[in-house]
């Protein structure tokens, strides 16, 4: 056969297949446009990010610590600045109170900011937008202050209004609109206020406060190359006296860990998207076979008139690729319209809003992931049609023979390979594709058996009673060859997503939000001075504290641990890191970042005589050697930080080492909301060491922000956290997450819908013939109509159930072995979820049917 | 004419013409036909295939629309009734029997027996379908699917079906075309049977001379016109 003949009769075999045709486009259509929706947005994210990462730092270069960067950097910066065009500029950061002064109409009002201070120009690079827009150096000059809006509605401020911070009078000189370097405000505990470096001196709560984070920010001359300044930065590195407390970035890196967060959440996001592109798959094979069914005197035809197998593999295969092409078209075109969705969907989760822009990569990710799937699910039918004897052309019964147990086997694996290959692809782990197909295997398999088991179970009831569309769609889930168990497995799988999602969701949320434990604080008061304590516990008395718990605060940082030194450990760690990150490796990952983070923090310690009841001894013993300085260590830091009992460290307190031993191991019942620790070290060793006091209270609804409004007054440098208030953020956060990934597995429901009405739209030459005889027993087209919706919706319900089933045992595990949550069964989600799925299923069950309704009861029934 | 013809016929078709397009052609499947049918006379309609016999019966019993002409069914026209109006006129009034039985194959027996007494809301449905599947032999076999009974426990089940509604009017096309002699014969035997129970008017469909030999009338058609009428001498 020549390519010209070959072409031509996959013109001719693609006549007469339009319906078919509709449901393999749709099918695929609707996976390839999640993950091409996935794909296209990580990579516009990921190259705004590349792109304006100067921006984004708003300078060249940036040095970030928890102490001030020190006296030695500025001479390398001066002497550097003498030379070439180098600027930089120190800013200071911390959560603060701003309070509305007394003539002010808000008087009395108080707000948590986040504060920062600058000393020099700022930005460098990227807008900061302000009202009026004058320089920021000069609105802050002469204690000026520029704050978000939102502070001017909590405080009823207007701009020229005093305002009060740390004690002190500003005169806020505009808003702030936008800033280049503020990346998502999820998570932020207030609005921004902006003073100048020495406004904020003149607080004096850079003294006091215990969280303040440092910044150096410098602009290198314009046309540096990154070879350049990567070289700076390590000459920078140089001139710190202990690099390890600091972090250099450079615009040059482009953002590395918000990139690993987008890659980490692409890939997660993408098996998420994949599911439904599979579940497509399935439809697609139904398609195909439904299709080749039809096909099957064509194909003894063929063989009769001398084709050999392989032009006829090629003719049909030619179609499948067509329909590919088309349906991944359909669906790269569908993915370029919902990326558009996905701001307003992750809100202010969203480190920057990307500009959307065709990335070419996304676009043939989803066709080849498309045409992949498509040929991957085609095949098996394909190869089973073509089995068929020509001898059919001249007995008509002669069914196509079936494969062997090695050919069954060989598609199995070749199935399995070939997913475990695209699941890879898309995660970029093998590891995790493997997982991904086995984890996918297994959950088909069970969800196969309960359906079968159901259909089973549903068939058998007794029905002669039942009203007659219940009666017949009851006998529908056994027709012979219907595709139910597929239909039900596909659209379960949905439901699975989404129920799951939906009930760990609400397990971690109710969790943040449920009430707290009874006795448990409902704020913490941080950075009160020694001398205040007296003061401020009158105060949290009259605000009508039930309970109150304060204990002495020490800073410190960690000098060397059993007689390393920090640094080095903290190189090591490091190294381990960037190796983990370059093999992807996730969970190695976390490790070196969290046993970095731990050296190098400063470390907050406490001296307790007792342990509070929330802490529980697992190894040690408490103060009992005379001989040593003790300390007791929570038993997951000590591991983070590869401390054991008998381990020996010394701790930095303000210039002076401290050597203590490990005598004990405590485990913290973090959920009692009690202050706690990861250090708790025996009394007397820093009695006299520079410290604060934190107290958690426990206070009548809304007494949190009364406190905060009465200490404001006298105390500004105390700064009250309402517990609640910080749940709630993380819980909104949480639920904006889990929206999405519901948004993305509504996508498996699609499609599983999508093959429901495919399945349904195959049997309409049955369903036209039975559709013809109800009406020439005279029902009417209402009534017809009934009996198929029923028939479908039914599928879908016993959809729903079995993936609310899966979804909600899933989640049981993940919250109660994964997060350590107490599961507990709702029961209205999958209802929902199962009245949806049976509504759903039988609109589209209804659609699939629409033209054997409208046929003249005649022409079916002489058809037969 | 049969003289004992009362002034309203069950059936008459006045000029029923059916034309369907062929291509650039039009086809005239049905041309001007005009038949009387009496209320329980039993009518055989014969001819060739393609002479529009099937074409009648669907027209008359409304599953069809016609180009031209009328259908009156007990003296009221129904070729402008509704989709819907003619389901329910067929629900109270007519049952059909075909040759490829037209059994919903995911209902038992039982269940498609019962399916038209439930549409058309008659009492005791269970009762009643229980007994007319006993009256065509097969009461023990209502649990039973389509696949499972033979051919002509199949058209047995068909009959059951349309006779239990008491219908006044019966459409049987070709009922025992796809049924051997014997079984084709037995099947008669029930049909006739049930129809004596009922007195239903009988329009049958078939090719078959001996079956269209019990008919009290034998309309001949050829290429969509009556090409004549018999009459049987030997009146039951």
């Amino acid at each position: 056969m020549t390519a010209g003949v070959l072409l031509r009769q996959i013109g001719r075999e693609a006549r007469g297949a339009r319906g078919r045709a509709t449901f393999f486009i749709l099918c695929l259509a609707v996976g390839v446009g999640a993950v091409v929706a996935v794909a296209g947005f990580s990579a516009s994210l990921r190259a705004t990010l590349a792109r304006e990462s100067r921006q984004l730092l708003a300078a060249d270069l940036r040095v970030r610590g928890q102490q001030p960067v020190p006296a030695a950097v500025d001479e390398l910066l001066a002497s550097e600045a003498a030379a070439r065009d180098v600027r930089s500029t120190r800013l200071t950061e911390l959560v603060t109170v701003a309070a509305a002064p007394k003539e002010t109409p808000g008087a009395g009002r108080s707000q948590l900011v986040e504060l920062k201070a600058v000393d020099g120009e700022f930005p460098f690079y990227g807008t900061l937008k302000l009202a009026p827009q004058r320089p920021l150096a000069e609105l802050l000059a002469d204690g000026g202050a520029v704050a978000g809006p939102e502070l001017f509605t909590r405080l009823e401020l207007r701009v020229g209004d005093p305002i009060a911070i740390g004690g002190k009078l500003f005169t806020l000189r505009g808003t702030v609109l936008a800033e280049p370097d503020r990346l998502g405000n999820a998570f932020a505990l207030g609005p921004r206020l902006f003073l100048s470096g020495d406004s904020l001196r003149s607080t004096g709560l850079v003294a006091l406060g215990s969280r303040v984070t440092h910044r150096l920010l410098v602009k290198l001359p314009e046309g540096t190359t990154a070879e350049t300044t990567e070289a700076f930065a390590a000459r920078l590195r140089g001139a710190l006296s202990d690099p390890a407390f600091y972090r250099i970035e450079t615009a040059a890196e482009g953002q590395p860990e918000l990139r690993r967060g987008v890659d980490r959440t692409e890939r997660f996001l993408g098996l998420v998207a994949l599911l439904s592109l599979v579940v497509g798959g399935v439809g697609v094979a139904q398609t195909v076979r439904a299709w080749l069914a039809s096909r099957l005197d064509s194909i003894a035809i063929f063989k009769a008139l001398g084709a050999r197998p392989r032009e006829i593999l090629a003719i049909y295969l030619g179609q499948i690729v067509l329909l590919a092409t088309a349906g991944s078209l359909a669906g790269v075109a569908l993915g370029l319209a919902l990326e558009r969705l996905v701001p307003s969907l992750a809100g202010t989760l969203l480190p920057v809003l990307p500009e959307l822009e065709l990335q070419p990569l996304a676009l043939l990710r989803g066709l080849g992931l498309g045409l992949g799937i498509s040929l991957l699910f085609a095949l098996p039918p394909l190869f089973a049609a073509l089995a068929v004897p020509a001898a059919r052309v001249l007995r008509r019964e002669i069914e196509p023979l079936p494969p062997s147990r090695w050919a069954l086997a060989g598609i199995t694996l070749a199935l399995l390979v070939g997913l475990t290959a695209i699941a890879g692809t898309q995660a970029r782990s093998l590891v995790w594709g493997a997982a991904f197909t086995g984890g996918l295997a297994l959950t088909a398999a069970v969800l196969a058996l309960g359906a079968r088991g159901l259909i089973l179970g549903v068939r058998r009831l007794p029905r002669l009673r039942l009203p007659l569309p219940l009666r017949y769609g009851l006998a529908a889930l056994g027709r012979p060859g219907a595709p139910t168990v597929a239909s039900v497995v596909a659209l379960g799988l949905g439901a699975m997503v989404v129920v799951g999602m939906r009930t760990v969701e609400h397990g971690l949320t109710t969790r943040l939000r449920g009430d707290l434990p009874a006795n448990a604080p409902t704020a913490f008061l941080i950075d009160i001075q020694p001398d205040q304590w007296a003061a401020v516990r009158a105060e949290i008395d009259r605000a009508g504290a039930t309970s109150v718990d304060s204990v002495p605060l020490v800073m410190a940082r960690l000098a060397e641990i059993d007689g390393a030194p920090i640094a080095a450990l903290a190189a090591v760690r490091e190294k381990e890191h960037a190796a983990a990150a370059k093999q992807n490796d996730d969970a190695d990952e976390g490790r070196g970042q969290r046993g970095r983070w731990a050296l190098t923090r400063e470390q907050r310690l406490t001296f307790l005589d007792r342990l509070p009841a929330d802490n529980t001894l697992v190894a040690g013993r408490l103060w009992a050697n005379p001989e040593v300085a003790e300390v007791s260590v929570e038993e997951e830091y000590a591991r983070d930080l590869g401390l054991k009992l008998g381990s020996k460290i010394v701790f930095d307190v303000q210039g002076v080492p401290v050597p203590l031993t490990v005598t004990s191991l405590r485990k913290v019942r973090w959920e009692s909301f009690g202050i706690n620790f990861f250090w708790v070290i025996e009394p007397g060793v820093l009695d006299r060491a520079p410290q604060m006091r934190i107290a958690s209270v426990r206070l009548p609804v809304g007494g949190e922000q009364r406190l905060q409004d009465a200490l404001a007054a006298t105390f500004p440098n105390v700064t009250v956290f309402a517990i609640r208030e910080v749940l709630e953020k993380v819980s909104a956060v949480l639920e904006r997450i889990a929206l999405g990934v519901r948004f993305l597995g509504g996508f498996t429901v699609l499609a599983g819908l999508a093959i429901l009405a495919g399945a349904v739209a195959a049997g309409a030459a049955q369903r036209g013939r039975e559709a013809a005889l109800g009406k020439a027993l005279g029902m009417t087209r209402m009534q017809v109509a009934a009996l198929f919706a029923t028939e479908s919706a039914i599928v879908g319900l016993l959809a729903g159930a079995i993936g609310s089933i899966a979804g909600t045992a899933l989640a049981a595990i993940v919250l109660e072995k994964g997060m350590d949550i107490a599961f507990r069964l709702e029961i209205v989600p999958p209802l929902v979820a199962i009245g949806l799925a049976g509504l759903l299923a039988a609109g589209a069950g209804l659609a699939a049917s629409l033209r054997p309704l409208a046929q003249r009861p005649i022409e079916a029934l002489r058809a037969s | 004419m049969n003289p004992t013809t009362p002034a309203i016929p069950a059936i008459e078709l006045r000029r029923l013409t059916k034309r369907l397009p062929s291509g650039d052609r039009i086809l005239t499947i049905l041309d001007a036909v005009d038949l009387a049918i009496a209320p329980g006379e039993f009518v055989a309609v014969l001819g060739p295939s393609g002479s529009g016999k099937s074409t009648l019966l669907g027209l008359a019993a409304g599953l069809d629309r016609p180009t031209s002409g009328e259908v009156l069914i007990d003296g009221a026209p129904i070729q402008d009734l509704s989709e819907d109006a003619l389901a329910r006129l067929r629900r109270r009034k007519i049952g059909f029997v075909f040759q490829s039985f037209q059994l919903l194959s995911n209902m038992t027996a039982l269940e498609n027996v019962l399916l038209p007494l439930e549409l058309g809301g008659q009492e005791r449905p269970l009762e009643r379908a229980r007994s007319f599947l006993e009256r065509v032999g097969l009461g023990e076999r209502g649990h039973h699917y389509p696949a499972q009974l033979s051919g002509g426990e199949q058209q047995r089940v068909a009959l059951a079906r349309a006779f239990a509604p008491r219908p006044e009017i019966l459409f049987a096309d070709e009922p025992t075309g796809n049924l051997d002699g014997a079984t084709g014969a037995r099947i008669l035997d029930v049909l006739d049977e049930l129809r004596a129970g009922v007195a239903a008017t009988l329009v049958l469909v078939t090719h078959d001379p001996s079956i269209a030999e019990r008919a009290d009338r034998r309309i001949f058609l050829r290429d969509g016109r009556v090409e004549r009428v018999e009459s049987n001498p030997v009146r039951r």
